[in-house]
């Protein structure tokens, strides 16, 4: 019965959205101020609602109600709860009911923080919005119904996908759809100010924290998915260039650049145009991935059920919303031209090539990924390119990004004396050569000039980073340098953290990449082997019982110079319903490097074949990531000087 | 002039949909290969583990399997047991293309795994594979003692493969 309501809820929440919608056709007959409470209403209904069913179907799998298909599914009486609840996105029609759910969110709060805001324009927003909701309520309802029955009704489900049975993807999904779904609020911006054919700097201070937002959790999500794959696929990597991966990336590289092209519409007034087709592009970009992933028609080693009706009616809808948005940017873009000079060392200018080569970077990887689409139309076969091309083709791009992000800090708007520029940083590219280089030839003596480019590169950004912290901290207020530290302005410490997190990101990215060493190895009880300046002995492998797997648990002790470190109990489980055999790896991480072991086969009565990692400076993926988290933070919480005016003014 | 780009956008966009809905009803795991039903390309190269010269007469006269496969590649771990359980039955025999690899680590992993193959072609850079138009590795051709491609699968292969596949060209 409560099941039905689940149903119930959501065709009201369709008639909402619908509404919404409709609402925009009304502007010459309902004044603004009853369409406005209309919208801001019905959305705040809709999300209501829409939360509603998803807690149904969430209390649906707790008490392992099979009578319904999607639960009979993804769970089964065994499955901790924890993953009953996390199982309610394990699959696609619980996916896209948690992307609406978040979505609806999403509008509410644009509904709740528009008070700075012409109403004409949050109107148009929301109408916007129900429409997008629309479709996705639609598509829910009529072709991936979580609330579907099954008859007869089985006696146990068949259990959650034992590869999605990890702490990392309880979250994973629901942060990367809340930043995959943030896109959206660009989106509905830049057709509303289409729409409207007029825009104002104050508005775009506002879509900033939006996008900061969006932003700050595609990061979150893209990385958990990373930390996941590194944790449970055993193979020591942690970014794959799969498909799935890319339909992330692509968005997040996007909005990168939005973030970066909205500071300059904010402060100087240009790039309007370019803002804003930006922010339909980001958005198409999430479209998109969803649609690759959904649809299934790119091989990829997550294993969705793929569907190709699914697929059309997705495709459907991105060509409706993509088209006509790219056509309305056609015909009305041109009122938002405003044409002002700028010098070749100018932020603006430097702003304009970070655009230029993010923009280039997720085209690059787009065609990468369809790459096997095109081949196979154009009758070529199917040729799909790997890993290599990306990481070419990335490192090659992105590069020249990192190299500008110093220039960028120090660089002034619209003229910066090119004299000064170069001398403020030529003793930091001096001291950055010179750390960069000593680090290497002390610790990895190494000729691949790549690393060396990198490496400096990523101590040329974080010095100047970290050196422009101190020159800005002096100017702020405050006694003590504590006080002076506390007292910067939150947006640059946004700014420079997130970069400094980019240069630790790549310290661990290259490093790791390059020196990482790698065992493959048929051990015997008590052998021992020497990773490193390790040696790790094989204790045992017991079996262990669980609720809805068996595993074998490896024993491993390791030794550094015959003194006791730490044990490894790596696992091989079996689950018992789908009968898939995963694997746990077992790490044991410090500042400077991951100790990562996994049990392979077991190939003779006391011999298994074990995976070693020894992986430096791996760590520093993480704490670089979390770094631009952090200055995502920052960047939601600061107040800037136009916020400031309109607050100090009402 | 810059109004005139803001087109551009489109353009790209209907290039991009044109592909994705031609993408949308083709199975990206069944792919309709040119070559089945011709006979497979011809090439010559050496054998992985003991460096003989072996070309594609070499195949002819019995239906065999043809596996390609890497030392760098996570599906084909995942499939070697089932290749190694066709192998166990001893009705059909497997080759290996041995696929952009590095030759000491695929030999280790034949060390440490088990090798099913009766040969592996050894081709590093790619060449052979490029003429049977591999998609990516795993991909394992089913191929008739003439040398004709009977079917293609792409992707690890499972524990059905045995008997919905090959068994039935067996007869």
């Amino acid at each position: 019965m409560i099941n039905e309501l689940g149903n119930i809820f959501l065709s009201i929440s369709a008639s909402l959205s619908f509404c919404m919608f409709a609402l925009i056709f009304f502007k010459n007959t309902i004044s603004i101020s009853s369409r406005f409470i209309f919208c801001r209403n019905f959305s705040y209904i809709t999300s209501i609602f829409i939360a509603a069913s998803f807690f149904i179907l969430a209390y649906a799998f707790l008490i392992d109600d099979f009578s319904l298909r999607y639960v009979a599914n993804n769970s089964n009486i065994n499955l901790e709860n924890v993953y009953k609840f996390s199982a309610v996105w394990g699959a696609h029609e619980g996916s896209i009911l948690l992307w609406v759910f978040v979505m609806s969110i999403w509008c509410s709060l644009i509904a709740i923080f528009s008070k700075s805001m012409p109403k004409t324009l949050i109107v148009d927003m929301l109408s916007i919005m129900g429409l997008l909701l629309l479709f996705f309520l639609i598509f829910i309802l009529f072709s991936s119904n979580p609330f579907d029955r099954v008859f007869p009704i089985p006696l146990n489900g068949r259990d959650l996908n034992p590869l999605l049975q990890d702490p990392g993807l309880i979250i994973h999904p629901p942060m990367l759809y809340i930043g995959y779904v943030g896109t959206s609020v660009p989106f509905v911006f830049a057709i509303s100010v289409l729409l409207h054919g007029s825009i104002n700097i104050e508005w775009i201070s506002w879509l900033r924290k939006w996008v900061i937002s969006s932003w700050m959790f595609l990061t979150i999500g893209i990385s958990l998915g990373s930390w996941w794959a590194y944790h449970e696929l055993g193979w020591g990597g942690w970014w794959f260039w799969d498909p799935v991966e890319n339909a992330s990336f692509m968005p997040w590289l996007a909005i990168t650049a939005l973030l970066h092209s909205l500071i300059v519409s904010e402060k100087r007034g240009i790039f309007i145009n370019w803002s804003i087709l930006l922010s339909i592009l980001t958005f198409s970009l999430s479209l998109l991935g969803t649609f690759l992933v959904r649809s299934g028609i790119l091989v990829s080693v997550h294993a969705f059920a793929n569907d190709p009706e699914r697929g059309l009616y997705i495709l459907i809808f991105l060509t409706t919303i993509i088209g006509s948005s790219l056509a309305l940017y056609f015909l009305k873009s041109r009122n938002l031209i405003f044409h002002k000079q700028y010098s070749v060392s100018s932020k603006e200018f430097l702003l304009l090539l970070n655009n230029l080569f993010l923009t280039i970077t997720t085209f690059a990887i787009l065609i990468g990924t369809l790459y096997p689409l095109v081949t196979s139309s154009l009758n070529l076969g199917k040729i799909s390119v790997g890993a290599p091309y990306f990481n070419f083709i990335f490192s090659a791009l992105t590069l020249p990004i990192v190299f500008l992000m110093s220039p960028a800090i120090y660089s002034s708007w619209s003229k910066s004396n090119h004299k000064i520029l170069v001398k403020k940083l030529s003793y930091i590219l001096f001291y950055s050569i010179i750390i960069s280089y000593l680090f290497l030839s002390i610790y990895y003596e190494t000729d691949i000039l790549i690393v060396y480019l990198a490496m400096f590169l990523a101590v040329f950004t974080i010095l100047s980073s970290v050196i422009k912290i101190f020159q800005v901290s002096k100017i702020s207020n405050g006694k003590k340098i504590i006080e002076k530290i506390i007292n910067i302005p939150a947006s640059s410490l946004a700014n420079l953290l997130s970069h400094i997190g980019i240069g630790v990101l790549i310290i661990g990215i290259t490093i790791s990449n390059y020196y990482s060493i790698q065992k493959e190895i048929v051990m015997n009880k008590n052998s021992e082997v020497m990773i490193s300046n390790i040696s790790i002995k094989f204790v045992d492998v017991q079996t262990k019982f669980s609720k809805n797997y068996t595993s074998q648990v490896g024993i491993f002790d390791a030794y550094l110079d015959d003194n006791y470190l730490v044990s490894f109990f790596p696992e091989k489980r079996t689950y018992s319903v789908q009968k898939n055999v995963m694997t746990e790896a077992a790490i044991d991480s410090s500042l400077f490097r991951d100790i990562y072991l996994a049990l392979g086969e077991n190939i003779g009565k006391d011999s298994w074949v074990v995976r070693i990692y020894y992986k430096p400076y791996i760590q520093f993926l993480w704490y670089g990531v979390g770094l631009m988290i952090l200055g995502g933070l920052f960047g939601i919480f600061s107040r800037n000087k136009i916020e400031k005016k309109i607050t100090n003014a009402s | 002039m810059l109004h005139k780009l803001s087109i551009l956008p489109i353009l790209i966009f209907l290039v991009i949909l044109y592909f994705l809905y031609s993408g949308l009803n083709k199975d990206p795991t069944l792919i309709p290969s040119p070559l089945i039903g011709k006979a497979m390309p011809t090439f010559s190269s050496i054998t992985l583990i003991d460096n003989q010269k072996i070309n594609n007469n070499d195949l002819l006269g019995e239906m065999h399997i043809l596996n390609v496969w890497g030392s760098w590649c996570y599906a084909c771990s995942i499939e070697h047991k089932h290749l190694i359980d066709i192998y166990s039955r001893g009705t059909i025999n497997i080759y290996g293309l041995n696929y952009k690899d590095n030759r000491s680590s695929a030999l280790e992993w034949l060390k440490v795994r088990g090798n099913p193959y009766k040969y592996n072609i050894y081709d590093n850079k790619g060449n052979i594979a490029i003429d049977f138009g591999v998609y990516g590795a795993p991909e394992t051709f089913l191929i008739d003692k003439k040398g004709i491609i009977i079917h293609k699968h792409v992707g690890p292969i499972d524990e059905n493969y045995y008997n919905k596949v090959i068994l039935p060209n067996l007869k």
